[in-house]
């Protein structure tokens, strides 16, 4: 145990710390090195607008401008103060719907796309896998060969195409589903069984999407994995022990299969955390993905790189977590 | 009366790409017995048909291989079993395991690389017998493992952490856990150093003489087979060249291709160089006329070049096909 904490736990959290130590630097830097200077940028906005501004207002309002973007003091002085503020839980407060804070929307808007995307992947995960291994262990069955030409077909289509074809069918031509939203306008988010209920029935459309376009792309993976593990000597040598072909299935190809497939889970689940940005839009989904459309319209770059602070970090999470538990599934990482 | 009868029997492996039909002729008229309680050991260079052969006899035909003619039956005491033409589900609950199991090739990677050795074991016995007792079956496998000299510690081991030799070992211990009467192993020492090798062997030798069955014993090294076998089949290009017991196999070899292979072998003492034989074994695909050896061999008559050679017994249980053989017999 002490072995496993020493050699495998502790380096993992120190690659953890040093990927959010590493992306939120980047955060910082990448918009410091634009050739634009956003306080002049948005003053010059104002001026355009022809609002009437003394010199004296101007500096006044240059110097609040700087402080609130964090631009006063050397840049070394500011880094450390981002880093200040970050561990505050302070993001600063978005420009665009001045003075909410940074934190307050994206922690409305998270549950949505959090919700809606681990959901769909892992729908698409579970089942791409499942028939991916059906269809290369039994590979005359018609109905898996159905499925695999249908999810084959559906996948290179771009997901808002049949976010749109789903939304014609559904929702227009037999209206069960509703067209766009997370709720009903004039309904307030609780936590009421009513409108989980109602939260579930506008996420159905987004989520098929996801799941539909998700799953053939886990199906060939899975699929191709497979079709190599059946030729393998332990396979082989299950089949000639006569073990049932369920047995063989669960235990020894599947359990084999799923190894790389939970590090590709592992990697779509840490890309949630940006959302789905073209599908929220379509569907009008208060999501993330609307959260950074609409900040990047109105060039509110605070909540851009909140956005971009709350995926590094999403990011790293889910891949420490699977680093975690990884060897409860393969036994060869366990006794490194 | 014998346990296993092999008669007159051909496999081929048939494929059919683009229109291009191809047929491997990879055992062709092979007839021989296997009697209880014997160590036989089937001898022969790589690609001549010893694995197939074994597939066929242990009724593990998948195509493209396919059996042309001939017959495989068994006799377990009372009840005689026709290998070609049982039900695979016949099999499956009967016969594999029970009554005839098999150390694969390349056993060092039959474990399930995620499974602890002891699960392959309770799979396997659930298969055939069901565990109504756990705790109880637990105590029969640890038995069952200690009698053959591996420490209780491999059971609940992964395959990884046990080495090579280990293996193997772990895989005999699983063919052997009904007492099954035919035991087929193939290639068990191969990629093994000749230590490991050793034990290996004797394993084999003492689980045969603790259950009396009989092991099918296929390799190309000859000196396992000088070892532990008592009668040798020499396999070439899918026939057979000869077979006798050891002792006479290795001191008076009659087919030519026999000769050069026991010759090939180095001597204690000895020190002069081997002579290599001329050319490589046939492509089965296209194998030549008359006999498949006369390509090679430093002998050849006209004759050998159109007729195929019989398989003839020139003494008890020495049979030999070469036309030299029959044109002067002993």
């Amino acid at each position: 145990m002490r072995r496993f904490l020493l050699r495998y736990l502790i380096p993992r959290f120190l690659q953890f710390l040093t990927i959010i130590f590493v992306g939120i630097t980047v955060t910082f830097i990448i918009p410091r090195l634009a050739p634009t200077n956003p306080v002049e940028a948005q003053i010059s906005m104002m001026m355009a607008r022809g609002e009437s501004l003394d010199p004296q207002s101007i500096a006044s309002m240059r110097a609040a401008l700087t402080d609130m973007y964090g631009l006063s003091g050397s840049p070394l002085q500011q880094y450390f103060a981002f880093w200040g503020r970050l561990f505050r839980g302070d993001v600063g407060p978005s420009l665009a719907n001045f003075p909410t804070p940074v934190s307050e929307m994206i922690g409305q808007a998270m549950p949505y796309t959090l919700s809606l995307l681990v959901t769909a992947v892992i729908i698409s995960w579970i089942f791409g896998n499942l028939f991916g291994a059906l269809s290369s262990y039994y590979p005359k069955n018609k109905a898996l060969s159905l499925i695999e030409v249908l999810g084959q077909a559906v996948r290179p289509i771009p997901y808002y195409i049949v976010a749109i074809v789903l939304l014609v069918v559904f929702a227009y031509f037999i209206p069960i589903f509703p067209f766009s939203g997370a709720y009903p306008v004039g309904t307030h988010p609780s936590w009421s069984l009513a409108f989980i209920w109602i939260y579930i029935k506008h996420s159905v459309l987004p989520a098929a999407t996801l799941v539909l376009v998700g799953f053939g792309g886990w199906f060939i993976g899975m699929k191709s994995l497979t079709s190599n593990i059946i030729s393998e000597d332990y396979v082989v040598y299950a089949e000639t022990a006569g073990l049932k072909k369920s047995r063989i299935l669960n235990y020894y190809i599947m359990r084999n299969a799923l190894l790389p497939q939970l590090t590709g889970l592992a990697m779509s689940l840490g890309t949630v955390f940006s959302g789905a940005l073209i599908m929220e839009v379509v569907f009008g989904f208060p999501g993330l993905g609307m959260l950074t459309m609409a900040a990047v319209l109105r060039n509110d770059y605070s909540m851009i790189m909140g956005i971009a602070i709350y995926s590094i970090v999403g990011v790293a999470v889910t891949v420490f977590l699977m680093d975690l538990i990884y060897p409860l599934f393969d036994p060869r990482v366990r006794y490194q | 009366m014998a346990l296993l009868s092999v008669e007159n029997l051909s496999a081929y492996y048939r494929t059919e790409i683009y229109g291009i039909s191809r047929t491997v002729r990879a055992v062709d008229g092979v007839s021989f017995e296997l009697k209880p309680n014997e160590i036989y050991g089937v001898a022969g260079e790589s690609s001549c048909g010893k694995t197939t052969l074994i597939k066929v006899i242990s009724g593990n035909l998948k195509p493209p291989l396919k059996v042309n003619s001939g017959s495989v039956s068994y006799h377990f005491g009372i009840h005689a079993v026709d290998m070609l033409h049982i039900s695979q589900e016949e099999l499956r609950r009967d016969l594999r395991w029970k009554e005839i199991s098999y150390v694969m090739q390349g056993s060092m990677s039959v474990l399930n690389p995620v499974r602890k050795i002891i699960r392959t074991f309770e799979d396997i016995v659930d298969t055939h017998e069901g565990i109504p007792d756990k705790k109880r079956f637990f105590e029969q496998v640890r038995e069952h493992v200690n009698r053959l000299g591996l420490p209780s510690e491999v059971l609940t081991s992964y395959p990884h952490q046990l080495s090579g030799g280990m293996r193997q070992r772990v895989a005999i211990a699983l063919a052997t856990v009904f007492h099954p009467r035919l035991i087929i192993a193939d290639e068990p020492t191969t990629a093994l150093d000749v230590v490991v090798q050793r034990g290996v062997l004797q394993m084999i030798k003492d689980i045969q003489a603790m259950s009396n069955n009989t092991v099918l014993l296929v390799t190309h090294d000859m000196a396992v087979h000088a070892n532990v076998a008592d009668r040798v089949m020499i396999m070439y290009a899918g026939r057979i060249a000869e077979e006798a017991p050891t002792e006479i196999i290795f001191n008076a070899p009659l087919h030519p291709y026999t000769q050069h292979l026991i010759h090939s072998l180095p001597m204690i003492g000895e020190r002069s160089n081997k002579v290599s034989l001329r050319g490589a074994p046939p492509n089965l695909a296209n194998p030549p006329t008359g006999c498949r050896f006369h390509e090679r061999c430093p002998y050849v008559m006209d004759i050998c070049r159109t007729e195929v050679p019989e398989l003839v017994t020139v003494q008890d249980g020495h049979r030999v096909a070469c036309h030299l053989v029959k044109e002067n017999p002993l």
